[in-house]
């Protein structure tokens, strides 16, 4: 008890200082966690107050595990994170690259390509779903008027054109955000080592695989564990694009849950899953981070 | 080729590139100012024969198409709501920052951790119990409720930036303030203040975009005109079969205007904020 | 009027102690050196006594106040900091005048400190910039302007020329030398570098490891240094120091030969293992050195290594296995390996307890 009082007498100007913090997350944050954990163990239905209080213990649990549409869910949202992530990082790579080799114009350059970045994932999800649209969309009306297919193609509508249609959807949101990252990784770039390679005969794709690369390695890290953070914002662009349909082909964790939870409104089984993509967003976050933390000490720079 | 004439010829490329990244917003922007006739048409009208505002006038219940979607009071619930959690969030952070930035205490790093790894629930996943704990405390449907979600899932981000730039401001300055004669309250608002505006501003930018633009949480947690936000609204415009794409085009514009401007304004502090993470961690 | 004592003061971190208990008292208008290697305890104990550093233990007081309990701004101390600590955001005007508006002072009032500060500094054409478009030679002006605006009790200064090139930190030394002559206010002054203690202190305070070793003036410190420590710290080159045995009224040195013990010791008992010790200035080739007046003893040594310095030459050579420097004055040109017969001005020598490291004088 005493050592207690020590520690919040010796400390007391920070603790002070962080419990606004630490309270607001405790309140919206831990308390609801805490909450869905013990209604995962629950038989709870929205529609049945009454059974908040019926324990079913690990039932919801060995439901969902024993569930072919959360494992196929769980897949495609594995896949789509593996696929969206590493898409996004060399697309952005790329753009990083050819904007740091503009000698004019850069900044606009920039500017520009933040645009996508402004909009919400909702909108992105709007108007992917405007340009896919299978009767008036713009890709579709493209296509057709230059010869290429005689008739629409439903892009929103076959499973692997949806799925493929999502995930361009959300490359063209996230990928700015890796080429702003690496960006400022090449601009933060000392020239030494560069010229030194040079001078030490290397071709311009041994000094980039080499020298440059490793380097712009802890920025990639870093973009892959800020976008690991929100990559659930994926939900939104899946539920405004397909809702997960048509009949569950471009579920994903989130929609699934959402799914669960409101339509068929079985709370308890939907908080198990819920668990299941808490700990799949802490493992990519855990996971980018470890890298992160190891292309430093590597580097030893920062 | 000369090195100038190569110069260009990367412009050139680079700036068909962004034109292809930006089309996709580009068309809806340019869908907003078109009928829906013309947008529905087949086969498909591709050079725009008569813009207007008509769609605007229309989702804010002027002119003779009458769109029963209150976008106004969805633009100010979306105002109050980010603007409200932005400057809280802002506040909140801000000392959670300092402390991390500036003093030692045990569990530290840990606690650190734990609040950023608050940040990796997804929001769908927190929707689940706050539809509830919100329903039962009357929360629900309510702007004030959809306000204190937005602050905390905006604490970790703006904890994060605002100890990164209070990092940067050399500890000395402040002791060299209170030698000067301030207490630690002015030496704080004086000078470590002013040095850290610009990380300040980011975070608060990036929590504004974050409430504006925040889809999952607020389609749970609000329901009616009361509470209901733009990007929920917009799902107004969905019916069981039919879409008003034109509406939808409007408000999407709507949507992304404030975001735009707001991230144009200050875009110098966005990529300060977004770079630092890289540079410093 | 303001004296600054410290009693018995103690710093401990957690449960480490980095200060054991220093006693120290400085008069009104003194100029200390607080010097030491680095990790000694000297820059926080400066920074206790600005209130920057609670104190663990003990007692400082400034003027007739004991300031434990006192903040920083009540204290009535400036302080200029290693990195100039100038608020960037804020012209040089604004942080000259910085302090005088905190407390108050009408515009009018801090107009004129400015000035003044500006006009002794030679600060006038820089008013309108801010920090970041100065050198740093002028950051360095502003930053001891700032502190003399207040005139305060005390100038604390924390290695403010560490981050200046070997010219100007030449240059600043004097101007900082000068400054006190001219505001005559007390001043604490912490360094690392021996050079800078010597030429600026009135007294000299060496630390190590959290004790003081020594307190004297810069000569004191330097002919009557109290151990090996400070012996081989102050002056440069540092004293050169050879271990050997009493023998017989003689140090019998390890490595083979002999010296006399100097004159003016203390006879330690027969067999103590002693460090005999010598400056590169008493230790120079015959017809190289100064007219000797007192007793000396004469070495024949080969050179290993001659570094010209232009009015003098540094001479490396082995004596008993030891590499020692020696002094050339009006020097010619020396081949390696050269023989040469040095004579060690025997009254300066020092010799030093070898288990202790103290001084046998």
């Amino acid at each position: 008890m005493s050592r207690l009082r020590r520690f919040l007498r010796d400390n007391a100007v920070p603790l002070a200082l962080l419990s606004p913090a630490v309270l607001v997350i405790l309140l919206v944050v831990l308390l609801p966690l805490l909450f869905s954990l013990y209604t995962s163990f629950s038989n709870y239905r929205l529609i049945r107050p009454e059974s908040l209080w019926d324990v079913v213990w690990f039932r919801n649990y060995l439901r969902v595990l024993g569930d072919g549409d959360f494992w196929a869910a769980l897949g495609r949202t594995v896949l789509f994170l593996t696929l969206v992530l590493n898409l996004e990082m060399l697309l952005g790579l790329g753009l990083a690259l050819m904007v740091n080799r503009l000698t004019f114009g850069q900044r606009t350059m920039r500017t520009i390509m933040m645009f996508p970045m402004m909009f919400s994932p909702i909108l992105v999800g709007f108007q992917f779903k405007y340009m896919f649209n299978d009767t008036i969309g713009v890709v579709n009306n493209a296509l057709q008027s230059l010869g290429l297919t005689s008739h629409a193609i439903p892009f929103l509508v076959d499973r692997w054109l949806a799925f493929a249609s999502i995930a361009i959807a959300e490359i063209w949101m996230s990928t700015s955000i890796f080429a702003i990252l690496i960006l400022a990784g090449l601009f933060a770039m000392p020239r030494d080592p560069v010229e030194a390679a040079r001078v030490d005969g290397c071709t311009n794709w041994q000094v980039f695989r080499h020298i440059t690369l490793p380097f712009l390695m802890p920025f990639i890290y870093i973009a892959m564990t800020i976008r690991s953070l929100d990559v659930a914002r994926a939900y939104d662009i899946v539920d405004v694009m397909t809702g997960g349909g048509p009949a569950g082909r471009t579920e994903l964790l989130w929609t699934l849950i959402a799914r669960t939870a409101y339509d068929d409104s079985r709370m308890g089984q939907a908080n198990a899953m819920a668990y299941v993509s808490i700990l799949l967003s802490i493992f990519f976050t855990w996971y980018f981070f470890r890298k992160l933390m190891a292309a430093r000490k590597h580097l030893g720079v920062f | 080729m000369s090195r100038r004439q190569k110069d260009i010829l990367i412009w050139i490329g680079t700036f068909l590139v962004m034109l292809v990244i930006c089309m996709p917003g580009l068309w809806v922007v340019l869908s907003a100012f078109r009928p829906n006739g013309e947008i529905l048409t087949k086969p498909a009208v591709w050079i725009p024969r008569d813009l207007s505002w008509d769609n605007f006038r229309a989702i804010f219940g002027f002119g003779d198409a009458v769109v029963a979607i209150p976008v106004g009071s969805y633009f100010l619930n979306s105002l109050i709501i980010s603007v409200t959690s932005t400057v809280v969030a802002v506040v909140i952070g801000m000392s959670g920052g300092y402390a991390f930035a500036r003093y030692r205490f045990p569990g530290k790093g840990a606690a650190f951790l734990w609040l950023m790894l608050s940040r990796c629930v997804p929001g769908i996943a927190l929707s689940l119990p706050l539809f509830i704990m919100w329903s039962w405390t009357g929360l629900i449907d309510t702007k004030l409720g959809v306000i204190i979600v937005y602050t905390a899932i905006n604490v970790p981000f703006t904890v994060w930036l605002t100890e990164g730039f209070f990092r940067q401001v050399p500890r000395d300055l402040s002791e060299a303030a209170q030698i000067d004669g301030c207490t630690p309250w002015q030496a704080f608002w004086k000078v470590e203040f002013p040095l850290a505006k610009s990380g300040i501003a980011s975070a608060a930018i990036f929590a504004f975009l974050t409430s504006w633009n925040e889809y999952a949480l607020a389609s749970q947690l609000t329901r009616s005109t009361d509470s209901k936000t733009l990007p929920v609204g917009l799902m107004d415009f969905t019916a069981q079969f039919t879409i008003d794409w034109a509406g939808m085009s409007a408000m999407a514009v709507i949507i992304i205007i404030p975001a735009l401007v707001l991230t144009f304004l200050v875009q110098k502090h966005l990529i300060a904020g977004l770079t630092f993470g890289g540079v410093k961690g | 009027m303001a004296e600054v004592s410290l009693r018995n003061v103690v710093k401990r971190y957690g449960g480490h102690k980095v200060v054991h208990g220093i006693d120290l008292d400085i008069a009104h208008n003194e100029f200390v050196v607080l010097v030491g290697p680095s990790g000694c305890g000297k820059s926080t104990t400066l920074r206790m006594i600005a209130g920057l550093e609670e104190i663990s233990e003990g007692e400082i007081s400034i003027g007739d106040r004991v300031v434990n309990r006192l903040a920083p701004r009540q204290r009535n101390i400036s302080m200029v900091f290693q990195n100039y600590a100038l608020y960037p955001h804020m012209t040089v005007r604004e942080n000259l005048g910085f302090s005088l508006k905190i407390a108050g002072k009408p515009p009018a009032e801090i107009e004129a400190a400015a000035d003044e500060a500006a006009r002794i500094l030679g600060l006038q054409p820089y008013m309108d910039r801010t920090p970041g478009e100065l050198s740093g030679g002028q950051r360095q002006r502003v930053a001891m302007g700032r502190a003399i605006v207040r005139h305060p009790d005390v100038f604390l200064f924390d290695e403010p020329l560490s981050n200046l090139d070997a010219k100007l930190r030449t240059q600043m030394r004097v101007e900082i030398k000068k400054l006190h002559r001219q505001v005559g206010t007390t001043v604490v002054y912490v360094t690392h570098d021996q050079v800078e203690a010597m030429t600026l202190a009135d007294r000299i305070v060496i630390m190590k490891d959290g004790h003081i070793v020594q307190t004297g003036t810069p000569l004191e410190v330097f002919e009557r240094p109290v151990n090996t420590f400070v012996a081989s710290f102050i002056g440069s080159p540092p004293m050169n120091l050879v271990k050997g045995e009493l023998r017989g009224g003689v140090v019998e040195l390890a490595g083979g030969g002999q010296l006399p013990v100097p004159p003016g010791i203390q006879t330690p008992p027969e067999g103590a293992r002693v460090i005999f010790g010598f400056r590169a200035d008493n230790f120079m080739p015959v017809g190289h050195g100064l007219a000797e007046t007192g007793p000396v003893a004469l070495l024949e040594l080969p050179v290993t290594l001659a570094e010209p310095l232009g009015a003098e030459s540094l001479i490396l050579t082995e004596l008993a296995g030891v590499e020692v420097q020696g002094k050339m004055l009006n020097p010619r040109p020396i081949q390696p390996g050269e023989v040469l017969s040095f004579q060690l001005s025997l009254d300066r020598c020092h010799l030093f307890d070898a288990d202790t490291g103290k001084s046998l004088r």
